[in-house]
This record gives C-alpha cells, structure tokens and sequence, in this order.
C-alpha cells in the first residue's frame, strides 16, 4: 500500500470506531518487508521473503479500554474487527488514566532528514547484490577455516518498514526506515566438545556494517576464544563488560526504572530519584534523536514529541520511564515510557590500558541464562568470559555466573573505556567494575 | 463436544479450496523440489487484565495468514504472506520456489484429506466465550489472593486464551486440518512485610476450554502465587559455587530441557555442531535415566494432534536406561538420517519455517522416595520453582534461573533461598544423576522455548531427581 493508502485506513477505522461509539481512537496501521539469507556449507540454506502488514487499534469507551491487533486488513473482517474492539469495553471497568495526552504535546520531535533511517542504497538492492553479498561473507568466513572448524554459517538480511499512526487527539504521523544486518557462527572440535560462539551487526545504513573481512574475523575470534574453556575459583574480580554485553546488565537496570514496575510495587529503584546510585563515572543519555540510531525515533508510546533525557549524571539518578498512564496512577507528570538510545558517554583509555592496571579480571564476552528481580534488585547471571592477567588474556571461561544487586553494581564502576558499540540501541563502551562475585569451582 | 475437525473447512470461508492448494502447490514446485508446503493459519486471541482492583482492560489479536516452503534437499526457499488472494499466495509460492532453481520436476498429485487424533477435546471454542464470563473468574482469584495473607500489598491477574485453526497441504497430496486452543492464567503478587518488598507469580497454561479451570486449580493458582511471593520475604541468597543439587519434581524439567532437550533436535546434529551429534546409541546417562518427548498428553501445553508439516506426532524415547535412541526429526533430518519424522518439526506461526522441536519432555519415574534423596545430601540446594534456562548446543553448557528454593543441610530442607542462576555442562550433569524419584509430576505451566528467533508452547516434568555437582551463582561465600 502507498503512504496515502495506509493513512487513508487508519482515518477510515479511527472515523468508524468514533461512529460506534469509542471516545478515543489510537490506530497505528504499518507495512514492512524482509529478505533473509543464510548460507552453510557452500550454499544457500535457507531464503525467506515476505512483505508483512498489520493494524493495531486502541479504544476508549466511557473511560473503559481495549487494545487489539490483525493482520486480516480486507475491509470486510475490518469492520467486525474494529466492532469487537468496541464491545469487549463494555464488560470492563472505568479507568480513566488511559485517556489520551493532550494533541498539542504530541508529534514529531526530530525530522525525518536529522534521523536519516531510510537508507536510499535498500530501493536498489537486487536480489542478485543480496546472493552475493551472502556469498561473499561465506567465502570470507571460509578462508580463515583451519582444521578443527566442524562447521560455519553466515548470515545477511535487510527490512523496510513504514508506519501510520492516526489518533482522536488529533496526532497523525509517519516513520519510515529501514535496516541491515550481517554475521555469522562457528563451531570447533575440541575433544569431546564442539564450542561455538557468533558476531552480529546491525545499522540502518548498508555501509555503515563492518566489513565482511571483518565481521569474518570477528567470528573467528569469538569462537576460537571458546577453546579451553573452564570454570576458575569462586570469588571477587574485576569485570571488563564490553559494550556488546553490556545492553543485559543495563536491561537489568532499566526495568525497575519502568512506570509499570513503579506503579505496581516491584521496583528496588522507588524513592532513588535524586540520589546517589552509581560512581560518578556512570551517566546514561536517552537519544531518540540520534542520526541512523537503531533507537531514534520521531514520538514516544504516548505520540509525545521525542526529547533527549539524562537519566542518570555522575551517578545520580534524574529521571525514570514512566509513560502517560503510570504517571496519571501515580499522580505524576509523565517522563516517556520507553528506552531509545542509550548511551553511555566513553572516557579516555582503551580497553587494553584499562586491564593493564589489573592482575586479574574476568571480562563477560557473553551470557548464559540467568535473570533479575526488579523488585530487590538481585541479578544472577550465567556467563562465557575471558580471564585477563595483567592486560593479557589468558583463560577462555565456561560454566560461571556472576552474581549482584543492580542497586550497588554501578557504585563499583571504576572506568568507561573509549570504544562505544554502535550496533545496538545501547551505546555503550567497554565498562570495568571492580568487587564483583563470580561462582565457578 | 465441539467437533475437533470442524476446523477442516474452516479456510473455505477464506476462499482456500481444494484447487487453490494445488494450483499455489503448483507454483512453489515450478522449479521442482524434493518437498514443499502450505502452512494456513487463524488464531483469534484474547485477554483480560486486572490491576489496582479493577478489570480495566482487554486485549484481541487476530492473526491469518500462509506461508509455502520449498526444500531441495536441506535446502529451504520460505515465503509468507497476510493477503490470502490467489495472486498473493502464487507471488508468495513462487518466491520460495526460487531456492528450487536447478531442481528436478515433482507432481502435485491429488489432495487426500487425512484424520487426526484428539488430545485436546473441548467442549466449547474459547470464540464462543464471553468476556463476561471471563471477568468474574478473574476478579475473584484476585479477591481470594488478598484474603490469603495481610502482607499482600499488590495483585495482578491474567487470563488468555487462543482459538487456532491451521490448514497443512503438502506436496505430495496430504492435507490436514486441526483446531488448537490454548489458555493460560497468570497470577503476580507483591508482597510487603516491613521494609521488605518481593513478588511472587503462579501460572497455569493448556490446550483446554473453560473446563479446565476446576475448583482445585483455581486454588493452586492463588495458593501458590501468593506464598511463593511469602517464601521470598523470608529468602536469602545460597551460597556461591559447587555444590549437590536436588531438582524437585515438576518444573525441574527444565534440567532436561536445557541439558539435552535441545541437543537432540536433529537439524543441530544433522549440521554436527550438537554435543550429541556422535553419541546415539551410546550410554550419556546412568540405567536410572529414560527420557521422552512426548506429543501426545492429553490437554498438554506442548501436545499435537500433528505436527506443523503434517505428520504424525507420537512420543519418542530419546534416553532408554541411559542410552541415547533417537533424535527429535522434522521430515528434512528424517530424510538425512533415513529414519521417520518423530512428528518434532513445529513453528511458532505461518511467519517461521518448521524446524525440530520439543513438545513435552520428561523423565520417567525411578526408584527413590523423594524424602530419600533430600536425606542424602549433606550440604547442597533444594531447587523447587524455575523463570527460564538456556544452552550452548556444540560446548553443552547450559544454564536455569531458580526462582525458589531451600538449602539442604544435614538431609534436610533448612534455609529458603531465591533468585539464583545454576550452570553446568550437559553430558557432565546427565553422567553425575545419582538418584531418580518415583514421583514424576508434568507441570502444570506456560513454558515457551526459544530457538532460532521462534517461540512455541511446551511442556516439562521431572521426578525428583539428585546431581551430584552444579554450579550456584549464590552471593555469598
């Protein structure tokens, strides 16, 4: 469907659920299509391509609240649809935080040319420059096998998506953009066991991806890295989280500081607003205006224009996520209810510098289940690490947890390095904590 | 009794007739193919919420669509689309006939319609459900949980259900249909006492109608929600490193799941990247160990009348008394091994391609009374309830976050504990089983495994069992 296609329907179910009798219409109507390549062996061993649509509808009837989905758009099941979204408000009970913001702070905070997401390379892309994009990666990856590889595989994929957002405020907008993706994985043979491990990248722009020469690398180094790995002794060391690893801890982080988990009670973070929670070396920026950021977006979850935010400065915690309906339940005024872009500003040393002031730490090149509890904070996290001896690696780890409270972790962090992850929207650089438990033998 | 194959023409109203199978059959197959399918799916989900107090809101999703996949020989072309229109189901058909390119021709032979068992039977489709029928159920089991304890301070309650059809039509002339509901109720409780503040939650989840929420599980629901949330006022943190680990019987499953569940899917040792790949019919376990993965529990979370390209689902003994016996096939690493899909290959929707998968896992019974195993640990932790778990497939480590639990001291349960991650490596951990329960339990939970991007429903169970060493990430020493 064109852009005026995808308006023209969510005006026409906006205009529809009104006439049934909904106060309040949020209708967000979106279209997109992927292409995905993954080759092993030598060949191509799976293709996907679709071209994807979908509606989501919120409604608000005398204060009473339904949100709904589908993907069937033929105008003839939109009309029971839209009916249904309507009818199932009536069983419900009055709750009218869910009314929408006022129009007027809503829409786009950042244009469209600042965020720069819609790669013009992607309308050009043939089926042919994907073949041998995948081809090529493979071939890459190949040429750096040695013996003991069982087995490798690559992968490469690319999306556009373009999305109407039409509410009874008054609101309507469109975001458009679209997006890239590479990597792969390996697996050895070493004795009985077969490690393997994986690099994956994603930008918006096609040019802004490693090179396949070095995501190649990348694969072969995280995966040789796997051999000879083993537990080491329980205990307290420092931990090097790269800024690959670093969106779980952070997302451990972030959920206590969500509206909903506020408003409900499980949060460790209530009352830290204002205070100390970290060294002063921790400091968080939301960006949603970032350019190509994987994060930035125009509006938030409520269609508030987007804004650049300091959630935490110097280890003070300024500001929580909290959407428009948990700050009218909790009598507050709204933050926004979501992450964008994350970012960590970098500080002046590299990694290597920074492990050379230790005799021993273990750096987290990945985890292995685990979880958190956003109510007290406790973190337990399965971990595949290196051991660092005096700026050295020495010691591939396995079968490790590290363990924590997400309330204290961030008072132990002593250095930010100078090398932010860009391939996620959580920029963050390598960061070194010091005292932190480790289980292993 | 609701008609289980009512669903068999239930694309009709789709426009998907006979013809329109073979002639899109047709397209996908143009280049040739050792294989292809038409996956169609509608499912109609819904879901209310209670928080502060208040059923205060409602959420449907309607979901339809197809997609064809084309296999020449482990190769797979995979489209999908929204738009059930003869065209778009061609354009869809012939994108993933492009992987088929140098492949030999193959018929699309006559349809040939096909029965399946019913182990889900329910007396009504959830479609034919009221919300106002849901509401009170839900009002009241939040009632129930704040009248349990004082030191309940929040309650949040769920309940969703799903009415799935899916149309299967295969190259080679087979089509089935089948009806797959599925409901969950999901009770979170926070819990206050002093300055303290923890949660606790209880689910239950199956293929059932509104039926399966009988008196007694209403009860468990509530019952265990708000005293798992009680136990972690009064639990600490275990101690770090290794140490014997009793699994309680139930969600300790999980173990199973983790340890070699994902390491038998075939597609991982077809590619000889699983731990497993060179161990069949080689002893990974002690005699006391037989695991299954089983397709066919009545009512089960993870059962299916029949697997998602249309073959028979049964339930297939991966360990015998030690010894690994098969894999979990879908029809491409059947084809691989020269042995029969195990009825294994699901996907989480028209969206995603088929691969091996687990339905229910478990082990069967030994000869242990429970009380016997906790008696024989003299310093070790009592895992009781589970949040996720996770694996390395080719290194075999693998990973589970307890939820609950109790330290063991002198052969019995002293301490409550919570929130803690345990790791070790898969064949190591099957080797050191030292003892097996004779109380085998099949949970009663949502679980949702993760592969490769997809979720789909399972089902785990576990007699207690005893591993002689595992590593606790505990806080302290």
């Amino acid at each position: 469907m064109s852009a005026e296609d995808l308006m023209d329907l969510a005006q026409r179910v906006v205009r529809y659920a009104e006439k049934l009798g909904a106060d309040e219409v949020s209708c967000t109507v979106s279209e997109g299509s992927h292409v995905t390549i993954q080759r092993r062996g030598g060949k191509v061993e799976q293709a996907t391509e679709a071209t994807t649509r979908g509606l989501s509808l919120a409604v608000l009837c005398d204060d009473r609240y339904s949100s709904n989905g589908t993907s069937d758009l033929r105008p003839e099941a939109l009309e029971p649809f839209v009916k249904r979204a309507v009818e199932s408000t009536k069983f419900l009970e009055p709750d009218p935080a869910r009314r929408q913001a006022d129009g007027a702070l809503c829409g786009r905070g950042v244009d469209a040319e600042t965020l720069d997401q819609d790669d013009p390379y992607w309308y050009e892309r043939t089926a042919g420059d994907r073949a041998d994009y995948a081809e090529a990666l493979e071939n890459a990856l190949t040429a750096l096998h040695t013996p003991d590889v069982i087995s490798s595989a690559v992968y490469s994929a690319d999306g556009r998506s373009h999305t109407i957002r039409v509410m009874s405020n008054g609101f309507s907008g469109e975001d458009e953009g679209a997006w890239f993706a590479a990597g792969g994985e390996m697996t050895l043979q070493e004795g009985e066991k077969r490690p393997e491990s994986a690099a994956y990248y994603a930008q918006r722009y096609f040019t802004d991806l490693p090179s396949i020469d070095a995501i190649a690398a990348e694969i072969v180094k995280r995966t040789r890295e796997r051999l000879g790995a083993k537990p080491i002794e329980t205990g307290l060391y420092p931990m090097i989280l790269p800024g690959r690893s670093a969106g779980r801890i952070l997302g451990a982080f972030a959920g206590p500081l969500s509206g909903g988990a506020l408003h409900q009670g499980r949060s460790c973070m209530a009352d830290m607003l204002g205070k100390t929670i970290g060294s002063k070396h921790f400091t968080i920026i939301d960006d949603p205006t970032i350019p190509r950021g994987l994060g930035s977006r125009p509006w938030d979850g409520d269609g508030f224009r987007s804004r650049v935010r300091t959630i935490v400065e110097a280890g003070v915690l300024k500001e929580y996520n909290i959407g428009l309906y948990h700050a009218r339940k909790m009598g507050i005024e709204p933050t926004s209810g979501g992450r964008s872009n994350w970012v960590i500003p970098p500080g002046p040393r590299s990694v290597e510098a920074i492990a050379k002031d230790h005799p021993k730490a273990i750096e987290v090149t990945g985890f292995l289940g685990g979880n958190s509890n956003g109510a007290t904070g406790d973190f337990s996290l399965g971990i595949r690490g290196v051991l660092w001896e005096n700026g050295e690696p020495t010691q591939s780890l396995s079968e490790m947890n590290v363990t924590g409270n997400i309330t204290t972790l961030f008072e132990k962090l002593v250095e930010v390095a100078n090398d932010p992850w860009v391939h996620s929207s959580v920029r963050s650089p390598t960061l070194l904590f010091e005292d932190v438990q480790f289980s292993g033998t | 009794m609701v008609q289980q194959h009512s669903t068999r023409d239930w694309f009709g109203q789709y426009g998907i007739t006979d013809e329109v199978l073979r002639a899109v059959l047709a397209e996908a197959t143009r280049h040739g193919a050792d294989d292809a399918d038409l996956y169609f799916e509608h499912s109609i989900s819904t879901a209310v919420g209670l928080s502060d107090r208040q059923v205060n809101r409602a959420h449907t999703t309607i979901d339809l669509g197809m997609g064809v996949r084309v296999v020449v020989g482990d190769q797979v072309g995979y489209a999908y689309t929204e738009d059930l229109s003869l065209a778009s189901l061609k354009k869809a058909a012939a994108t993933a006939s492009e992987i088929a390119r140098h492949a030999t021709g193959r018929p699309v032979i006559a349809p040939v319609r096909l029965q399946l068992p019913d182990y889900y039977p329910v007396s009504r489709h959830w479609e034919d459900v009221d919300l106002a029928e849901r509401v009170p159920l839900v009002r009241d089991w939040e009632a129930r949980a704040f009248d349990r304890d004082s030191r309940v301070h929040k309650v949040e309650v769920s309940l969703a259900d799903t009415d799935k059809h899916v149309l299967i039509a295969r190259a080679d002339g087979t089509i089935v249909a089948d009806y797959r509901p599925m409901t969950r109720a999901y009770l979170a409780i926070t819990a206050l006492e002093g300055d303290r503040r923890e949660t606790g939650s209880y689910n239950v989840a199956a293929r059932g109608d509104l039926s399966y929420y009988d008196a007694d599980r209403q009860s468990r629901l509530v019952e265990r929600s708000v005293d798992r949330a009680l136990q972690s006022l009064a639990a600490g943190s275990p101690p770090a490193g290794e140490m014997p680990v009793v699994m309680a019987a139930g969600s300790s499953g999980i173990l199973l799941h983790e340890a070699i569940g994902h390491g038998m899917e075939a597609d991982f040792n077809r590619k000889a990247i699983s731990i497993y790949s060179d161990k069949m019919n080689k002893r990974i376990a002690p005699d006391e160990v037989t695991i299954v993965d089983d397709g066919t529990l009545p009512g089960a979370r993870g059962s299916i009348n029949c697997d998602d390209e249309a073959s028979a689902t049964e339930k297939t003994v991966l360990v015998q008394n030690g010894t690994l016996r098969s894999y979990l096939h879908d029809r491409i690493s059947a084809r691989h091994y020269g042995v029969d899909p195990t009825g294994s290959g699901r996907r989480e929707s028209f969206r995603h391609p088929v691969l091996p998968r687990m339905r229910a896992t478990y082990m069967e019974p030994g000869p242990h009374a429970p009380a016997d195993i906790i008696k024989s640990v003299k310093k070790g932790l009592y895992c009781e309830t589970f949040a996720n778990g996770s694996v390395q497939i080719g290194a075999g480590d693998f990973a589970f976050y307890v939820r609950h639990g109790y330290l063991i001291e002198d052969g019995k349960l002293t301490k409550p504990v919570k929130d803690v991650n345990l790791i070790g490596n898969g064949p190591r951990v099957l080797e050191s089983i030292e003892m097996v329960g004779n109380d085998l339990e099949i949970d009663e939970g949502g679980w949702t495994c993760g592969k490769d991007g997809q979720g789909v429903p399972v089902s785990q169970g576990m007699p207690t069992i005893k591993v002689a060493n595992l590593s606790v990430g505990g806080g302290r020493q």
